[in-house]
């Protein structure tokens, strides 16, 4: 209640704020009419284009930080993922630099920029969730028994599985931002990002609303659907 | 009540436990025999620990459990696969079941899936296990959370839980690290018939615990160790030892309700540890 409330006066004042002829901010109409044209243009086609290069570079990433983190207990490798875990501070456009030289299709680019990226993230904060549990459930599994191998299995991947999809989930903010980021840096042959870039050329405020207004709605619509499956798929996922 | 010590069960020699180069624990030795009474056809043994905290309690069942190294000593216990007599050997990690004042669960399985789990090393066949698993969580009261995850249970089903898991997967020992802190009356009563189940079902099952009611002591066990700072040539020494012994059976105040006796032995024990 309270929520749309707040909704409700923001709509209104955005079309007492963009009434007059001259204003900053596109109205209503305007956006409307952003949203019809992006349609035609195949908006749809472009929205998959961006969700296929995020769920492929998020899978790809997962799969190589959960190779670093759970590498990590090991003392031999432990160095090698806390290196990893440095690179999140290395900045985006030198790195996008090199990947130039060496990757050349720009799709391809779009796909390494953000794994590497993204497993730099990804790789901390799974890190973080193996520190973080309790010496008591190690005890636990070596009381019945367990096997280091079995240990590694039962009390870190399994135990854990939840809290994985909960790292995706908090790490989806960054990605979807740096998603359309790298696709109007990296242009390739659509995507959101693509939409962004060509919209700013002609200076068109309603079509860039709209797209902001998309660009959210699918990142919060993913956070949420994520958030549900876990939820669904976990019953023991109390978080 | 007539009772008898039969073979030994537990034996504990020079045991010492140091983090780094502090002591946390020196000295302690202890044997603890199996006891049949005439009177009932399984007696299990059930051993308290009373101590201030921080003497080393915790310590002490972890290096029974074979969680930390000892820095010395040895700990036997009787080897059930073997057919000789007197068979013992050194206590390994999981052959002593551990539940820790939090009963730690696998988080992300189920009753019925922790207790498959737990067996796994068992010889036996499906359906035996299935049998067993069912037997078990009737007589527990555990039928109706067979599916549950550990979230789902009540502190008290999580404890049962822990203790069938550990009493499976283990040899007949079960130390419990304070069974009896944070709970309510209610609870105390559901852990205390955890306790009568246990002792009545072997005559070989033998239960640890470690607790600062000293009442609750009492009233369970029929042996209490005071774990203390030893007092030597009158300078108070700043690791935990074994102070006090007193075996209640020897007393005889063992299986027996609450009478003057108990009150004096109360009395004795609080001094004890005060003074340690
Ligand atoms: N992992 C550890 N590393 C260093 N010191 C420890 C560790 N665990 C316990 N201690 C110390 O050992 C002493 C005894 O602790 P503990 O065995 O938990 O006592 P109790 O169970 O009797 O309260 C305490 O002084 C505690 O600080
Ligand atoms: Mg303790």
């Amino acid at each position: 209640m309270i929520l749309l409330g707040w909704v409700a006066l923001l709509l209104l004042f955005w079309f007492v704020g963009t009434s007059s002829v001259k204003h900053l901010f596109p109205s209503p109409q305007q956006v409307l009419q952003g949203f019809g044209d992006l349609y035609n243009e195949g908006l749809v086609v472009h929205i998959f284009n961006s969700l296929q290069l995020c769920f492929l570079s998020i899978f790809m990433a997962v799969v190589i930080s959960m190779l670093f983190a759970y590498t990590w207990p090991i003392p031999l490798l432990k160095p090698v993922s806390e290196f990893v875990t440095k690179f999140r501070f290395l900045p985006f456009t030198g790195l996008s630099f090199y990947i130039t030289l060496v990757v050349h299709e720009a799709r391809n680019m779009q796909i390494w920029i953000m794994v590497i990226f993204l497993t730099t993230f990804l790789t901390t904060s799974l890190i973080a969730i193996i520190k973080d549990i309790p010496q008591e459930e190690f005890d636990h599994a070596k009381t019945l028994k367990c096997s280091r191998f079995e240990i590694l299995w039962q009390v870190i991947i399994l135990g854990r599985i939840d809290y994985v999809i909960d790292v995706i989930r908090q790490n989806l903010a960054i990605t979807w931002m740096m998603l359309v980021t790298v696709e109007s840096i990296v242009v390739a042959s659509g995507g959101l990002g693509f939409l962004i870039k060509n919209s700013d050329k002609f200076m068109n405020h309603g079509r860039i609303i709209a797209l902001q207004i998309i660009i959210l709605l699918i990142g919060l619509t993913l956070d949420w659907a994520i958030n549900f499956l876990r939820k669904a798929v976990f019953r023991y996922s109390k978080i | 009540m007539t009772y008898q010590f039969k073979e030994t069960l537990l034996y504990v020699e020079n045991l010492s436990v140091a983090y780094d180069d502090t002591v946390i624990i020196k000295d302690i030795s202890l044997t603890e025999k199996d006891v049949v009474r005439t009177a009932k056809e399984n007696t299990g043994q059930i051993i308290a620990f009373v101590g201030r905290s921080g003497r080393g309690k915790s310590t002490f069942f972890k290096a029974l459990t074979g969680l930390v190294q000892p820095n010395t000593g040895k700990i036997l216990i009787k080897d059930f696969a073997s057919q000789e007599a007197n068979a013992a050997k050194p206590v390994k990690e999981g052959d002593i079941g551990f539940v820790d004042q939090k009963y730690t669960l696998f988080r992300h399985k189920t009753v019925y899936q922790t207790l498959k789990f737990a067996l796994r090393k068992t010889t036996i066949s499906e359906t035996e296990k299935e049998a067993k698993i069912k037997e078990y969580t009737n007589k527990w009261g555990l039928d109706k959370c067979i599916d549950k995850y550990p979230n789902e249970l009540s502190g008290g089903q999580r404890q049962r839980t822990a203790i069938i898991e550990q009493l499976f997967s283990s040899d007949k020992f079960i130390v419990m690290d304070e069974p009896f802190s944070g709970l309510d009356v209610g609870n105390i009563e559901e852990v205390k018939k955890s306790f009568d189940l246990l002792s009545d079902m072997s005559e070989f099952n033998t239960v640890l615990f470690s607790t600062h009611d000293i009442e609750l002591a009492i009233e369970l066990a029929q042996v209490i160790y005071v774990i203390g700072y030893p007092t030597i040539n009158g300078e108070k020494k700043n690791y935990g030892t074994i102070v006090a012994k007193y075996d209640l059976r020897e007393m005889e105040l063992a299986w027996k309700d609450h009478c003057e006796d108990h009150i004096k032995l109360y009395k004795e024990i609080t001094h004890q540890m005060m003074i340690s």
